[in-house]
């Protein structure tokens, strides 16, 4: 399961990767989600699956082969973090296309930066190819 | 000594305040500081020439091992005298020389922040603490040479001295650090040479070290940056760059010399560069027609001079090196003193025009010829001595010393030169042509001159003055072992003062046919297209188009190459780590066995999260990310993760809602990933390769054993120690509640963050009054509410009992938050809010007041920040990490329902 687990990581990794490079901010937002969710994974996936039952510890005795407690902790508040990050870059690609009316991330480089008053040549050109 | 130190630099402090007050009176005054300090250091003499050393140390970086330590023994004490002796003289003739600056105080106060880090320098036995004031003397000369910085002269100039002397700082600092870490020392007085002297940092150490004291004392080829210097103001050139600053570098030879001075090519170098530095600045000096260049010069070729002495190592040789250091100091800060005054007399420092000044300069031309005499070297002056015992020192040195023995007869002809030029050419003779009628300066200005001059004459002609009271002590500090000390004027006839005849004799035939000389040096044409300064601009220019060049690429405003070469660098390091250890890889055989549940959550994953990389429609995307999250909650939920699973579901709902929201705002989006293929393919194999190094770092970390027991600690300690039968939870309220309380804080900070964002578009003030529902629907509304109760009540009963069960504060919340989102789409956010009664920000803020009194409690109680207090008043356990998790959900809750309210409103309009 393990192992399975980790290529999921991968793939999910290779995804965001993909996303984050794209020209458009939509999908670099998207690729951010998708991020999250992989280092979620991975990171529980380094705490072993080998159980058959949850962490509880009811009748006061602890089951046989638990779960790995600690990760869960760690990945489920990294979830709500996760969340949190995510409403804020949407927030930010919300105010980019209100304010610059274009989501492409070159464009709007180009358009929300000045060249460097001491530098002649620019090198920077507006949706240039990357 | 710190006294003598801070004292200086008090009068630094209040130099701007005096000189406003008292005019160019000030100087009287401020003069007082050095002055004060000169007495305490002569007051010291027999106690250092007696043989002891006073010490003083207060702790500075005590973790670091660093103090300000000083020390005072012979070499200390020699430059400690010259830098508040000289500097006493030099501060008065500053106040008469710029009366009518209108930057008079603050020059006052560079000059006399100058002498007091000078003055550290000298004194500091600690190595760090030397550094320090080493830098600082850096820095002082940067602001005085740039003083008249109208002028882009000086401020090149300045520019300069600072980059040469700064660079060699850095690298000076990287050789003393390596220094104290070989020797385990970081006191100069505690370095030992024995234990240094195989040591395998020892090549590393010596080049730092010199490349530091030679770009200080402008050793070939750094040797640019003094003359250029000159555009200062002449009280500084006398001071800085004659007396003190620029033999900070021969100090730290001299400090250092019985511990590097062993067998190997310590002295040799000293010996080459020193001599080479000497010729060449000799040769320039008579190149020169402006009197303050020509000094500059001869300055070079003493430094050069002086580091050679240090090279030989011989009774002689550190003999010549202390007595020719204190006649240098004495003559050159006299002349050009003296040069100045001439400048502020005539207007002029052009040999051309100078001629004859000795009729109306009387008193600034005795103190001149007092000191060119000791520059020429002729008996009886101080200078004679140096030069007697230098050329008796090199002669011991060997081979070597022979072959540099005949280049300093040449270099020191061509300095009886230039010291004829300063005198001869400047005060005897015809009458120059003046722009104005000359003057004898006032009294400051030429008592300084005076003073030295005379001190030179004295010290030459009663020898064993100085022979006791300074020069010994001085010797036995730089030497290795103890060295016999005796200075005279006649040891003979002994092949030494057969150089020095010769060396008057070529001096006197150089100055009679000095133009035929300048003619015969002019037509070497080769070496004047050498022009350091011109390498020295073309090199800088260089540095600049570098630096801009790999800013602009590097800042090229690319989001898309950023993060390219940012993957592309994660990914080599972690793979670098991966296959690091690909050896140990056989641990991961022992995995858990496959199950049904957990495969399909792996493909709705990846199965999701590929399609929204893929497709192009708005609304598919949202439907694809949403699937993927849910896969994830599957696989979790397999995993016997169910708190995981349960959080995973709802931020997955609540995601699609805020994306939907956003989204349908956006414009379609065209392509897919770059327009051009070549560029696709780039992205795509980047993705693929840090996909691939992700998955293996995951399956190393999977190879190596889980270390301790720390599941097992929690699991077995959750009961007892935290009444709590949800591990999960008891780990996120309880024994790590600390991590939580910052984690919470960032999602409420994150919260108020998004929402201003959000809230801020179009029209947000027409939102306040009517607000009209998302969905108009009249089922949907007929059926939100029981729903939206029901979600209430079970996110309340979550939290209750998420102590014990699946649940909790942050997955109450967010079922909480999907009930109120349920009901802002269907009857606006209005009814929302006016059912919330207050706002979601003060919700928010409420529940880290709740988590934070929680630990205060525990704080109260007794215990820790945040340790578990718990009750049972019947029966029910009642404890702070539950209001904790009251805490957890109010912020959670707050922040989501302040992030949705400000973006629903903001669309209204």
């Amino acid at each position: 399961m393990e192992i399975v687990a980790a290529l999921t990581v991968g793939a999910l990794v290779a995804i965001g990767i993909w996303l984050l490079l794209d020209r458009n901010l939509v999908r670099v937002v998207l690729g951010v989600v998708v991020i999250g969710n992989a280092i979620n994974l991975g990171v529980l996936t380094a705490g072993r699956f080998g159980s058959r039952a949850a962490a509880f510890v009811a009748q006061g005795e602890v089951p046989l082969q638990a779960a790995n407690p600690l990760p869960q902790a760690l990945v489920l508040t990294a979830i709500v973090i996760g969340f949190a990050l995510f409403v804020f870059a949407l927030a930010v690609l919300k105010r980019t296309w209100e304010t610059h009316g274009t989501t492409e991330t070159d464009r709007v480089t180009a358009l929300a930066e000045e060249p460097a008053p001491d530098l002649p040549e620019t090198p920077l050109r507006p949706g240039g190819p990357a | 000594m710190l006294n003598a130190v801070l004292g200086i630099a008090l009068a630094m402090a209040f130099a701007p305040v005096l000189s406003r007050l008292l005019d160019d009176r000030a100087g009287f005054l401020l003069a007082l500081g050095p002055f004060a300090a000169f007495v305490w250091f002569v007051l010291q003499v027999p106690v250092v020439a007696a043989g002891g050393a006073v010490m003083e140390s207060i702790a500075w970086v005590p973790a670091l091992d660093a103090a300000l330590a000083f020390r005072l023994d012979g070499l200390s004490l020699l430059f400690a005298l010259l830098v508040s002796g000289i500097g006493t003289l030099i501060v008065l003739y500053a106040g008469a020389y710029l009366s009518d600056h209108h930057h008079l105080g603050r020059f006052y106060a560079y000059l006399l922040g100058f002498m007091a880090s000078m003055l550290g320098l000298v004194l500091a036995d600690d190595l760090i603490a030397m550094f320090v004031f080493w830098e600082l003397t850096s820095i002082s000369s940067y602001l005085l040479i740039s003083f008249q910085h109208e002028k882009s002269d000086s401020r090149r100039a300045a520019l300069q001295a600072l980059l040469i002397t700064g660079g060699g700082g850095l690298a000076l600092l990287a050789g003393l650090i390596l220094l104290g870490a070989a020797a385990d020392a970081w006191q100069f007085s505690a370095l030992d040479a024995e234990a240094l002297d195989g040591h395998a940092l020892y090549p590393a150490i010596i080049v730092l070290v010199l490349i530091g004291c030679f770009t200080k004392s402008a050793q070939l080829p750094f040797h640019l940056w003094l003359p250029n210097a000159m555009a200062a103001p002449t009280p500084v050139s006398a001071y800085l760059h004659s007396a003190t600053m620029v033999k900070a570098g021969v100090y730290l030879l001299a400090r250092l010399n019985p511990v590097f001075g062993g067998p190997d090519g310590w002295g040799t170098i000293l010996v080459v560069v020193g001599a080479a530095t000497a010729l060449v600045g000799a040769v320039l000096a008579i190149r020169q027609t402006d009197l303050k260049r020509i000094l500059a010069y001869t300055t070079v070729t003493v430094l050069g001079q002086l580091t050679m002495l240090i090279g030989t190592n011989t009774t002689y040789g550190l003999q010549a090196f202390v007595i020719y250091l204190l006649a240098h100091s004495l003559y050159k800060g006299a002349l050009f003193m003296a040069v100045g005054a001439v400048d502020h007399a005539t207007g002029t420092r052009e040999l051309g025009r100078l001629g004859g000044l000795i009729r109306y300069m009387p008193l600034t031309g005795a103190a001149v010829a007092l000191a060119a005499f000791s520059n020429a070297g002729l008996p009886p002056f101080f200078g004679f001595i140096a030069k007697e015992f230098k050329y008796t020192g090199l002669i011991e040195f060997g081979p070597l010393g022979w072959l540099t023995a005949g280049v300093m007869v040449a270099t020191n002809a061509l300095l009886l030169t230039a010291a004829g030029l300063v005198f001869i050419r400047t005060f005897l003779g015809r009458q120059g042509r003046y722009l104005r009628e000359p003057h004898e300066v006032s009294m400051p200005m030429w008592l300084g001159p005076m003073v030295l001059a005379i001190g030179g004459f004295i010290l030459g002609a009663f020898n064993n003055l100085p022979e006791v009271w300074l020069v010994n002590s001085a010797v036995q500090a730089v030497s290795r072992g103890p060295v016999e000390v005796h200075l005279y004027l006649w040891g003979g006839i002994t092949p030494a003062l057969v150089a020095s005849a010769l060396t008057v004799a070529l001096g006197a035939l150089g100055y009679v046919y000095r133009y035929e000389v300048r003619h015969r040096l002019a037509r070497w044409r080769v070496f004047w297209r050498i022009s350091g300064d011109l390498i020295w601009d073309r090199m800088l220019k260089r540095i600049f188009v570098f630096a801009g060049t790999l800013a602009s690429n590097f800042q090229h405003g690319s989001l898309r190459r950023h993060m390219t070469l940012l993957v592309l660098v994660a990914s080599a390091t972690a793979l670098f780590g991966v296959l690091s250890m690909a050896g140990s890889f056989a641990g991961v055989g022992s995995v858990s066995p496959l199950s049904p549940a957990g495969l399909a959550g792996c493909v709705l994953a990846v199965g999701g999260a590929a399609g929204a990389a893929v497709m192009k429609g708005r609304l598919a995307l949202v439907a694809a990310l949403g699937l993927s999250g849910l896969g994830l909650a599957l696989f979790f939920l397999a995993a016997n993760a169910p708190d995981v699973a349960i959080t995973q579901l709802m931020v997955e709902t609540l995601t699609v809602v805020f994306l939907a929201l956003v989204l349908r705002r956006m414009p379609p989006m065209g392509v897919v990933g770059s327009r051009a293929p070549r560029v696709r393919r780039i992205h795509a194999a980047v993705a693929v390769l840090f996909g691939l190094t992700a998955a293996g770092v995951v399956i190393a970390a999977l190879s190596q054993p889980l270390p301790g027991d720390i599941a097992a600690w929690y699991l077995a300690n959750s009961l007892p120690g935290g009444h709590g039968a949800n591990v999960v939870n008891v780990i996120l309220v309880d024994f790590r509640a600390l991590d939580t309380l910052g984690e919470i804080l960032v999602v409420a900070l994150a919260g108020l963050a998004a929402a201003t964002l959000l809230g801020a578009g179009r029209g947000t003030g027409a939102a306040r009054h009517g607000g009209r529902a998302e969905f108009d629907s009249v089922f949907l509304r007929q059926g939100v509410k029981p729903l939206a109760g029901l979600l209430l009540l079970v996110s309340l009963v979550l939290l209750w009992r998420g102590h014990n069960l699946p649940g909790g504060g942050f997955i109450g919340s967010l079922v909480a938050a999907c009930a109120l989102v349920l009901l802002a789409l269907a009857f606006g956010v209005p009814l929302a809010r006016r059912l919330l009664r207050v706002s979601p920000a003060w919700v928010s803020g409420l529940g880290l007041a709740c988590a934070v009194g929680a630990g205060v409690i525990g704080l109260l109680g007794g215990g820790q920040f945040l340790t578990g207090g718990w009750a049972f008043p019947g029966g029910l356990p009642l404890g702070t990490p539950l209001l904790f998790d009251v805490g957890v959900f109010l912020t959670v809750f707050g922040a989501v329902l302040h992030m949705l309210f400000r973006l629903l409103e903001s669309e209204e309009a």
